[in-house]
């Protein structure tokens, strides 16, 4: 007679499917996910212990080595975080500048964490597919501003370098490809049977619980939580008339969707800005004196926000960091993964949430 | 080697967490609420929270202040969603007993500072158990 007994099955540290260290330990009844916990500590940076007592000038170079896929935005929120302390204004043309660095950096994140599903539901093609269309993001970002990841990019009162008319036009070029590719890619996703098999209903973030754990980014919009991006109170977006994707579904199949339809919308908002960018000046001056701010920023996983105190010389004295893939991940393992009716679609429903244990730990 | 390696323990790394200043200030700021040592309260969450929820405490915290600005009187002034979804110090199921105890008490006429002080003093009291 079969007989349904409790298991602990760990899943992870080290995972095939997996970017980064974690472990995810599952209570199990039969092949039912009764529970699930991640127990982290494998990659402890400590870099908030490294920042403090530190200038600026160095601090914004470790910010963005808080994270290898994000590292714009790290780099953004830390400088913009000094700007508001200290009251620096930014020039028109550098700010639409950081919209397209900014975007750029979201489109290939989206694209990685696509990635990372289908290579976990075992579509390896469609994986493939989408790396090759990362490379020409990575490309034009590289063209941009230099550096494929920790750019650097985005100093006080502007930005490091000028975008000269045929990066712009390369860049024109360079999107209307990527659309093309990534919608192709995304009717693929949309209509695949086997897809929706492995995706659809399963690891379901009600809107509800999704408000609860406060997660944020494209995990809060797939399940209906579209007033939490930070972009809708950035000036710079607000000026794009930019307005979130939202989907209501709140399953795998949602939060790969709206990665998908956010990466169409990102190379909008960047042909908007290429359109609107003024002549002018990249930096407008100004130092870092002192002050304390918590100040946020969309990341392409959520919300990102710094913690940052000042001194008159610009030095941090005290920060915190919280970074979006806290807030996803445990959305992730005390609601989506509850309730997972079959162990294979643990490593399916953890990678949906695009979990950056780098992020998390610091 | 005896133990397995991932069975190791994990009190450091959740001491490390409850340490960081938005999460050290959250801990005093519930300690002073209801009236129970800071260090007995970091206690008792590396002890009932795994690692991940007490990452993710302060966002949940702010959250869940937000969130109990809608409630009703007493439970907004017992924070019965902040202790319970939020931070989830207590069973969902003993709040609602002491809210109720809490109700019955404004009923019968005593202030509702008092009947809070002494519905704060129960929640205290399954945290110390």
């Amino acid at each position: 007679m079969k007989r349904t007994v409790d298991v602990s099955i760990p899943v992870g540290p080290v995972h095939p499917c997996w970017k980064e260290p974690a472990r995810v330990k599952c209570e199990t009844r039969g092949e039912y996910v009764v529970s699930a916990e991640v127990e982290l500590g494998y990659m402890k940076k400590g870099i908030e212990r490294i920042m403090k007592g530190r200038p600026w000038q160095e601090v914004m170079f470790l910010a963005e080595r808080v994270c290898g896929i994000c590292s714009v935005i790290h780099n953004m929120v830390f400088i913009e975080a000094l700007e508001h302390i200290s009251g620096i204004e930014v020039p028109r043309r550098a700010a639409l500048l950081r919209v397209i660095v900014n975007e750029l950096d979201r489109m290939q994140s989206h694209i990685l964490a696509n990635f990372s599903y289908c290579y976990t539901i075992e579509h390896e093609t469609l994986a493939m597919y989408l790396l090759d269309v990362r490379e020409k993001v990575m490309d034009q970002l590289e063209r941009i501003t230099g550096a494929r990841v920790t750019c650097a990019y985005i100093v006080p009162g502007g930005v490091r370098f000028d975008l000269r008319p045929e990066d712009a036009q390369a860049l024109r070029l360079s999107l209307s490809a990527i659309e093309q590719e990534v919608t192709r890619y995304t009717d693929m996703f949309s209509g695949g049977p086997l897809i929706a098999l492995r995706s659809k209903g399963i690891g379901i973030l009600t809107k509800e619980a999704a408000r609860e754990a406060y997660a944020v980014g494209p995990t809060a919009r797939a399940s209906g939580l579209g007033d939490i991006d930070r972009r809708l109170r950035h000036p710079t977006y607000q000026s794009l008339g930019f307005s979130p994707v939202v989907r209501t579904e709140g399953d795998n199949y949602a939060r790969i969707m709206v990665r998908f339809q956010e990466i169409v919308q990102s190379i909008g908002l960047i042909r908007k800005c290429l359109d609107e960018l003024p002549a002018g000046p990249i930096r407008g001056g100004g130092i870092p004196g002192a002050g304390e701010i918590a100040y946020s920023g969309e990341a392409p996983r959520g919300e990102l926000t710094y913690f940052v105190k000042t001194d008159s010389a610009g030095r941090v004295l005290e920060i915190s960091i919280q970074t979006p893939s806290i807030m996803n991940i445990e959305a992730c393992c005390h609601y989506m993964l509850k309730g997972v009716s079959s162990m294979a679609d643990v490593t399916s429903t953890f990678v949906s949430s695009d979990p950056c244990i780098a992020c998390t730990e610091r | 080697m005896k133990e397995a390696l991932y069975e190791k323990d994990l009190t450091a790394m959740k001491f490390t967490i409850l340490e960081s200043r938005r999460h050290d200030r959250m801990v005093r700021e519930i300690a002073a609420d209801l009236g129970i040592p800071h260090l007995l309260l970091r206690r008792y969450l590396m002890e009932n929270l795994d690692m991940l929820l007490l990452e993710n405490l302060p966002a949940r915290y702010e959250q869940g202040k937000k969130f109990q600005e809608g409630l009703p009187e007493v439970e907004r002034a017992l924070s019965s969603h902040l202790y319970t979804r939020a931070v989830p110090l207590i069973n969902e199921r003993v709040m609602d007993a002491i809210v109720a105890a809490t109700k019955e008490r404004v009923a019968a006429g005593i202030p509702l500072s008092e009947a809070v002080s002494a519905g704060k003093a129960m929640v205290r009291q399954v945290i110390l158990r």
